[in-house]
């Protein structure tokens, strides 16, 4: 089964994929996108390390180039998530949005190969305006590009809404 | 107390007059003003301070309209990052606690709880 969860900012969206997770059979792998930059991001990685361990998830730190990811045994795997992956790969790895949402798509399709269960978490960026700078803007039209690609693989999509999970394609 | 939350300009306010039977004199954005309605809670909360202030008042509202500022990217503006993530937090406890949870998009009420 795989399935995608997505929403705004502080929208309960990655505590509802988590508990989603926490439910399913096998090794838990849970792969982790965010890179240690700045103070913001230190203390949230620490956070969320903290709290995955007292969970007993195994974490994958991995930033770019998803499909190069090997795991060591067949499991569930949560992957957190598409926001933070589209950046890395535009923006750390210097990717064009084609090759951004292509190094994506391909690295989600060999996790999946590798996963039981899969659930893939990603951001709701697209409804601000367009008041955003160029990079900014290939940023959002990637991640649109890559969530609307895996909302039509995938089975199972949810949204959540102040912490409320919204089924949109089930 | 009912939680309506929606974008800017979405129809909740006149969701609130027209389906829930409230008046404008009902609905104030001041929190102790005594008004059954409190409108617009984004304006109110810009840290999690401000949350653990307001929220047991807010318990008592029977109705509290609040904009969907989440949906963004990730602002720059430190203070503009905590008001969002302190607005989105309270949000959960809110319809937590909430005996329904309306979402309005295009003037179109979706009951997601209750």
């Amino acid at each position: 089964m795989r399935t995608l969860v997505i929403g705004g900012g502080a929208s309960g969206k990655s505590e509802y994929a988590e508990e989603l997770f926490s439910a399913l059979e096998g090794t838990k792998y849970y792969i982790a996108t965010m890179m240690p930059y700045g103070e913001d991001s230190l203390a949230r990685i620490e956070k969320h390390r903290k709290a995955r361990r007292d969970r007993g998830f195994c974490t994958v730190e991995h930033y770019t180039d998803l499909a190069g990811l090997s795991l060591p045994t067949k499991g569930a795997v949560l992957l957190e998530c598409l926001g933070n992956l589209t950046a890395n790969e535009l923006f750390y790895e210097g990717d064009s949005e084609k090759g951004a949402f292509e190094a994506i798509m391909r690295g989600v399709e060999a996790l999946s190969e590798q996963s039981s269960d899969l659930v893939v978490v990603t951001n709701e960026v697209f409804s601000d305006g367009l008041d955003y700078d160029e990079s900014t803007l290939a940023y959002i039209r990637t991640l649109a590009l890559i969530n609307r690609e895996l909302a039509r693989r995938f089975d199972t999509v949810i949204e959540v809404v102040c912490g409320i999970p919204v089924a949109l394609k089930r | 107390m009912i939680l309506v939350f929606g974008g800017l300009a979405s129809g909740k306010r006149e969701y609130v007059k027209n389906e829930l039977g409230y008046t404008d004199a009902d609905i104030s954005e001041d929190i102790y003003g005594g008004a059954p309605v409190l409108y617009n809670l984004h304006e109110l909360i810009n840290t999690d301070a401000d949350s653990e202030r307001y929220f047991d008042e807010l318990l008592k509202k029977e109705v509290v309209i609040c904009n969907d500022i989440s949906c963004g990217i990730v602002p720059l503006d430190r203070a503009e990052r905590e008001k969002r993530e302190a607005v989105g937090r309270l949000l959960i406890r809110l319809a937590a606690e909430a005996k329904s949870v309306v979402r309005i998009q295009c003037g179109l009420a979706q009951i997601i709880k209750g």
